[in-house]
């Protein structure tokens, strides 16, 4: 959410330039998004027509495969890198369309269930994240911003806390390398897990948009579930976004006091700053679509474009993740990430169990 | 990895009017609903 990008007014022909640097990779999400479409259907049709029983592979795992497969042999070229990072802003377009597939009511009741147990999932994870890190010998900072990683938001919070608390590159950068391997795990394992338990799409979806650290693979391990758990764990996932503000001032508040540099000026500006605005995106079009603006095939077409949206994300996820950098960046920080994620997981999904009677 | 993590913080261009990527990814799905909504987007396939 630190991110930002300049509307350029003085300088016209660097739209062109930008918009340049961006179209190979941005061709290549898309190409890989629709083969996995394209793959999906296939394979559907090929076991159809010879009357076979094949595993229904959705787009979404296909596209995550193919982007993985390229990432991790042929590699991404440098050209293709700026149009592939553009996947979080096809995310944050695709929740915000996704909006109109909720009541606002819906919004209000699930969203709160969800805000009540990510308070509690936050509080808990940042506990012991933080006694994990000190038990491993990690750089403070480093522990502040795997824990805010592992607790909130994932990559976005990580940036966001980075640039709050003043810590290192590196530090983030080996933050980040953990988040980002351990999410890829965790977006293959959640559904297996959520199969193996029975759990219904509600359950489920609550639990990955609890338990998943970065939004990305929450809507993907979502989708490889059902399309209603997607839509679930989306919202678990904004609920708990939308919290990232409050936990970063603390940790700016806190690492200020401690180094005794200067503090966060105003609060409020601070926290407007750091809230993702793609969460008042998301509740604008929920609410419009309960006032019943949009005609059913309205509503239809606005789904669909949340989830082409949503294709070039998948693509960008497998795309990204490349394991030897991953491995690169040291292995302490993933054992502890690991292990939060693992404590993290089991007591998310302990709170989705016990609250699992209050949404049905 | 990082290049994602470079993207992310480096601002585009100097100077100008600046909104957040989130605001950019909002703008953009509104406009599109007002399309959609006002009907010069009449159907999107899947």
């Amino acid at each position: 959410m630190a991110d930002s990008i300049a509307l350029p007014q003085s300088q016209p022909l660097s739209i062109f330039r930008r918009a340049a640097q961006i179209l190979p990779g941005l061709v290549l999400l898309a190409s890989v998004g629709y083969a996995g479409k394209f793959l999906e259907r296939t394979v559907a049709t090929y076991g159809k027509a010879h009357h076979l029983t094949l595993p229904n592979i959705e787009y979404v795992l296909w596209a995550i495969l193919l982007g993985l497969l390229i990432s991790n042999t042929a590699g991404l070229p440098a050209a293709f890198k700026p149009g592939v990072a553009t996947y979080e802003f096809w995310l944050k377009a695709g929740i915000v369309l996704l909006g109109s597939r909720f009541l606002l009511g819906d919004v209000l009741k699930l969203g709160g269930i969800s805000l009540l147990l990510v308070a509690i999932e936050i509080t808990l994870s940042l506990l012991f994240m933080t006694a994990l890190g000190r038990a491993f010998g990690l750089k403070p900072k480093l522990t502040t911003l795997l824990a805010v990683g592992s607790s909130i938001c994932g990559v976005s919070a990580i940036i966001a806390t980075k640039g709050a608390i003043d810590a290192d590159d590196e530090d983030s950068s080996f933050a980040i390398a953990a988040i980002l391997a351990l999410g890829a795990i965790a977006l293959f394992i959640f559904p297996v897990v959520g199969h193996w338990l029975g759990m219904s799409d509600q359950a489920y979806g609550l639990w990955a948009g609890l338990g998943i650290d970065n939004t990305a693979e929450v809507t993907a391990a979502g989708a490889l579930y059902s399309d209603a758990a997607a839509k679930v764990a989306v919202l678990a996932k904004t609920a708990r976004n939308a919290m990232i503000g409050f936990v970063v001032l603390g940790y700016a508040l806190y690492w200020a006091r401690k180094e005794g540099t200067e503090g966060v000026g105003n609060k409020a500006a601070f926290l407007w700053k750091k809230f993702p605005k793609f969460v008042l995106g998301f509740l604008i079009i929920s609410a419009v679509a309960t006032a019943h603006v949009f005609s059913k095939d309205q509503l239809t077409s606005l789904a669909n474009l949340s989830r082409w949206a949503f294709l070039l994300t998948f693509a960008g996820v497998g795309l990204r993740t490349n394991f030897v950098e991953m491995r690169k960046q040291g292995l302490r920080p993933f054992v502890v990430g690991a292990l939060g994620e693992v404590v993290i997981a089991v007591l998310t999904l302990g709170l989705v169990f016990g609250a699992d009677h209050f949404l049905r | 990895m990082t290049q994602k993590n470079n993207s992310r913080e480096k601002e585009i261009s100097s100077g100008g009017f600046q909104l957040s990527l989130d605001a950019w990814a909002v703008a953009l799905a509104l406009a599109l609903s007002a399309l959609i909504w006002i009907g010069w987007i009449k159907h999107v396939p899947w």
